[in-house]
């Protein structure tokens, strides 16, 4: 397997995976969506709520905020030591909201949460949580847990995790009369022409439309369009808990636990 | 009533980028530009920026007026 970064940053990253198979693709991406854990808020105890939204659509939009994680720190609540159902240091964090508005109306924001552990914290500052009217006040505390994405959307780590199979676009110079009919309609300005050379760039944003294929006026056509069954460009794009490059290494040691416990189980009991 | 979190679709985080949007269409400024500086990029996204109304600010305008008028000396 030969694996080529094509893009990386913090929340995004773009891989180009060579001599691979898309079984093997599905699983880390299906890994990757349902099992990476992340924090979140799953707890909010109110003490006062006079804003204009319900108490439980306010608990639902502060469990949605992604929280930054800490994944060596804390344990996910099943496996921690203390198999308390509330909660120890090592698997919950409280945060506190208590804002009034005095005599104009505010926005209650995300940086208005005051985190037991300095460390977990929202991941931007600007989330606009509810407004308040003069004299509107809220009061809660929040708790928040790890948790995996196949419990609920607000412990998934990615808003994005994709793969394709690598696009392969390739112009035949002797039936080609530069007419220019593909570079026309290929949305993505893959295919550009120089002179009277068709040439192709940046072939890892191809969509594989076959727009270009249906647009060659040349009988047998020009262009063709096909793809790589054995490589893929590999996508994610994480929602800020998590570095993107430690969510793939995330998914990969689960991967790998579920196949030691694959082989554990595999040979037969006698009975 | 007051802008997701996030993506009803994908999930990315769009409860912080409203404001700087909605700021910037008001002056006058290309939405789908505003859109692509955002960074976001699918129209799962796009959308819920583009279709958003924000009623909290007209029912907050309910309160605002009735603390005024309890203050109003009768």
């Amino acid at each position: 397997m030969k694996i080529q970064i094509l893009e990386k940053n913090d929340i995004s990253m773009r891989l180009l995976i060579e001599g691979t198979n898309a079984p093997l693709m599905n699983t880390l991406r299906r890994i990757i969506l349902s099992e990476v854990p992340t924090m979140a808020v799953d707890d909010v105890v109110i003490l006062e709520n006079s804003s204009a939204l319900q108490d439980e659509f306010l608990a639902h939009r502060i469990g949605l905020v992604p929280l930054k994680t800490d994944l060596d720190t804390y344990n996910l609540p099943e496996n921690c030591e203390c198999k308390s159902e509330f909660g120890c240091n090592l698997c919950r964090v409280s945060l506190v909201l208590d804002v009034e508005a005095e005599d104009h109306t505010i926005v209650v924001r995300s940086s208005d949460f005051k985190s037991e552990n300095p460390t977990v914290i929202p991941v931007s500052n600007e989330i606009s949580l509810v407004k308040l009217a003069p004299e509107q006040k809220i009061r809660l505390e929040a708790y928040a847990r790890l948790g995996k994405g196949k419990d609920h959307a607000r412990w998934q780590s990615v808003s994005m995790c994709t793969y394709k199979y690598k696009p392969i676009i390739s112009v035949n110079t002797e039936l080609c009369n530069s007419c220019g009919e593909c570079v026309e309609a290929c949305s993505r300005n893959i295919i550009t022409k120089t002179g009277k050379k068709i040439e192709i760039r940046n072939l890892e944003n191809c969509t594989l439309c076959q727009d270009c294929v249906k647009a060659c006026q040349e009988t047998p056509k020009a262009v063709k369009s096909s793809w790589d069954e054995t490589s893929f460009i590999f996508a994610i794009e994480s929602t800020g808990a998590l570095t993107s490059e430690r969510i793939l290494r995330e998914a990969l040691n689960i991967l790998d636990g579920k196949l030691v416990e694959f082989l554990k189980q595999l040979p037969v009991k006698k009975t | 009533m007051i802008i997701p979190i996030r993506c009803f679709t994908c999930g990315k985080l769009i409860g912080d980028k409203w404001e700087y949007f909605s700021r910037r269409v008001k002056e006058g400024e290309d939405a789908g530009k505003v859109l692509d500086d955002l960074g976001l990029d699918r129209y799962c996204c796009r959308r819920m920026l583009l279709s958003h109304v924000e009623i909290i600010d007209e029912i907050i305008r309910f309160y605002e007026t009735g603390k005024q008028q309890q203050m109003r000396p009768t």
